[in-house]
């Protein structure tokens, strides 16, 4: 096994809401308690519903959140405090991908500046030197020479997800974190856009965080998958395993809606009830109002995550769940 | 028994066409899935058809409903037809509702304007939808506002507000793509059992396929402007024709095959105001020849089933099911 690159011990995040009219607060818990080993060159996939808490884990890993609780350990040592030296130059090891590259691109900047700026800012390269790392990284996303010159409104979704990629190439990351960074892609140029993570993975080893919804492309392109629910791990395996042999009831649930030609809709798990409210946790395991395994008492402990050969799992009552899904 | 019949039906904006002659009947109580990615052009059809694009929209061809022509028919004459035979709901249920006014409401205005209900008699028929829709304890939560409801329930509350003109068709479109996994799957539940008990024909427009093939009887896959290939859900699923078809199967992971490496179709959607000669979709088209990138291929039957419109079509399986009784026996 390879060493870890990076580790959550603990993790956990709270947001204060402003609830009434008379400035009373209540703090929402986002992340729970986490924790989580990301190890040299994998692809860990994160996957879970809105509000499961986990693109504030992925930005808790990169530091660019405080954890309320826990620590972060990047290469061993603890994350440092944000705008500090050491933390400005940890950013350039640890990059962030989002959703919507619309979003995260300057409108009235060239490609070629946006994917040079942060050369000029960590002190990189720079004149002929920072021409030539240019045109490496534009080709190493599969953008043309002539496109350096555009706006990001004159390209398309893929393109411009993959200047995005490209940015945060630039300081040759070890380690990236990517937010739905297909989800806003049409199909045909998603497989381009996996593909091109894949690459960077196979190809650099380099080590990221995979976080999405969309399950089918966690599956095909992350090792492991860590599965949340209102802001904890219910279950952690490999990726193969995972979707082949899901064993926490969520996850069997999860997994079982996507939907496959020719099934129809007979033999899916519908789970009754609405989708988590970190604003009002149940007590006990978090799932147990939608688990038709729960008895009283799931209501009364919150489980622990406990290694169960391959897997890690987070339920008081696997055994139930696995004897109805043989 | 044909429906809605749609013939030759073209949009332009501003002089840019968008939509290029679309050919496609609904039958009564059918489900047609509508595929394509975004641009396509898979909503404009039926925004075109029920009137509901901008003034400066060009619409021309013909959308006809048991013989009524709706394009360029008068205004009153299309609002009786809209939510009253055809319904329509859409991707962001929260910015469909009013967020002023009770989901109640809102729902007996429905049945006020297309069924003449009033009073209590719409409050009534107003919960019995809610229910139907499966909004627990609908008594009560009748007089609440949009925002004391999920985005799963407000897409259901949507969908109650469709089913109170009692329509014979409705357009879905994108009904569940903001939605999360697990309510993902209960809407499509819901959608299901919603046509069995009615016998209501549903078009279903997403660009997930996998979706499409869980509700559907059939499916319509559309590239730039046209439609490219139609079939029954089992033969379009299990033996694409059309090579964009084929194309956007193997881009999409296979939940049980290998995790190999995926297969993505080269290049981008076309530019509208720029498309190619030829077939739309020759410049991506790993079958492409010279003839594609002059000639546009129109849709045509096939001998085995279903409609393609490409001049190099990917081989229909030969005689598969029958050889494959020869090996049972």
């Amino acid at each position: 096994m390879t060493a870890p690159l990076l580790q959550a011990r603990g993790l956990v995040q709270e947001y204060a809401t402003a609830r009434s009219f008379f400035g009373k607060t209540s703090t929402v818990r986002a992340v729970d308690g986490i924790d989580l080993t990301v190890r040299q060159g994998e692809i860990l996939g994160i996957v879970g519903e809105s509000g499961s808490g986990k693109s504030t884990l992925g930005r808790m890993l990169l530091g660019l959140e405080t954890p309320a609780g826990g620590e972060v350990l990047y290469q061993g040592a603890p994350m440092p405090a944000p705008r500090t030296d050491a933390w400005r130059k940890l950013r350039a090891q640890m990059q962030l991908i989002f959703q919507d590259p619309l979003a995260a691109l300057d409108r009235r900047m060239t490609i070629a500046a946006q994917i040079a700026e942060p050369l000029e800012i960590h002190g990189i390269a720079k004149g002929a030197e920072a021409a030539e790392r240019l045109a490496a990284l534009m080709a190493r996303v599969g953008l043309r020479r002539d496109q350096a010159d555009r706006y990001p409104h004159e390209l398309s979704g893929g393109q411009r997800q993959r200047v995005v990629i490209a940015r945060a190439l630039a300081t040759n990351p070890g380690f990236l974190v990517c937010d739905e960074p297909v989800s806003a892609l049409d199909v045909s140029i998603q497989a381009q856009v996996v593909n091109l993570l894949r690459d960077l993975q196979e190809q650099e080893g380099l080590t990221m965080v995979f976080i999405s919804h969309d399950l089918k492309v966690v599956r095909n392109i992350c090792d492991r998958v860590a599965v949340m629910y209102l802001g904890r791990v219910v279950e952690e395996a490999p990726s193969d395993l995972l979707f082949a042999d899901p064993r926490h009831p969520y996850t069997r649930a999860l997994v079982s809606s996507i939907p496959k030609p020719g099934q129809g809709l007979h033999g899916r798990i519908i789970l009754q009830g609405e989708p988590p409210n970190p604003a009002a946790r149940p007590a006990g395991c978090a799932f147990h109002p939608r688990c038709a395994f729960a008895d009283r008492g799931c209501a009364a402990r919150v489980p622990e995550l406990q290694h169960d050969g391959r897997r890690q799992i987070a339920c008081l009552k696997p055994d139930a769940a696995a004897a109805t899904a043989a | 028994m044909t429906f809605v019949s749609i013939r030759d039906l073209r949009v332009a904006f501003d002089g840019v066409q968008v939509l290029h002659g679309v050919d496609l009947d609904i039958r009564q109580g059918e489900a047609v899935g509508l595929v394509g990615e975004s641009g396509c052009g898979k909503s404009v059809t039926w925004l075109a058809a029920l009137g509901l694009l901008p003034g400066k929209a060009k619409v021309s061809g013909s959308v006809r409903l048991d013989g009524q022509e709706l394009v360029g028919a008068p205004r009153p004459a299309i609002e009786k037809v809209r939510g009253k035979r055809i319904a329509m709901i859409f991707q962001d249920p929260s910015s469909s509702l009013n967020p002023v006014q009770r989901v109640g409401k809102q729902i007996m205005e429905s049945l006020r304007l297309h069924r003449g209900l009033k009073g209590r008699d719409a409050r009534a028929e107003a919960i019995r939808l809610l229910d139907m829709v499966g909004i627990p304890s609908a008594a009560t939560r009748v007089d609440l506002y949009p925002h004391e409801f999920s985005g799963g329930q407000c897409q259901r509350i949507m969908i109650a507000m469709a089913l109170a003109g009692e329509p014979d068709l409705l357009i879905a479109d994108e009904p569940t793509t903001a939605l999360d996994a697990t309510i993902q799957a209960q809407i499509l539940d819901l959608l299901g059992t919603i046509r069995r008990e009615t016998g209501m024909a549903m078009v279903f427009i997403s660009h997930d396929l996998g979706a499409v093939s869980v509700v559907c009887d059939r499916a319509v896959v559309m590239y730039a402007g046209r439609i490219v290939e139609a079939n029954n859900i089992r033969s379009l699923f299990s033996a694409p024709r059309h090579p964009y078809t084929a194309g956007l199967f193997a881009a999409i992971p296979d939940i049980d095959a290998d995790r190999g490496r995926l297969v993505p179709i080269h290049g981008t959607v076309p530019d509208p105001k720029n498309l190619p000669t030829g077939c739309a979709f020759s410049p991506r088209c790993p079958r492409a020849t010279a003839f594609c990138q002059t000639d546009r291929p129109h849709l045509r039957p096939q001998s085995g089933g279903g409609d393609v419109a490409c001049f190099q079509p990917v081989a229909a399986p030969k005689a598969f099911p029958a050889l494959r009784q020869e090996a049972l026996a």
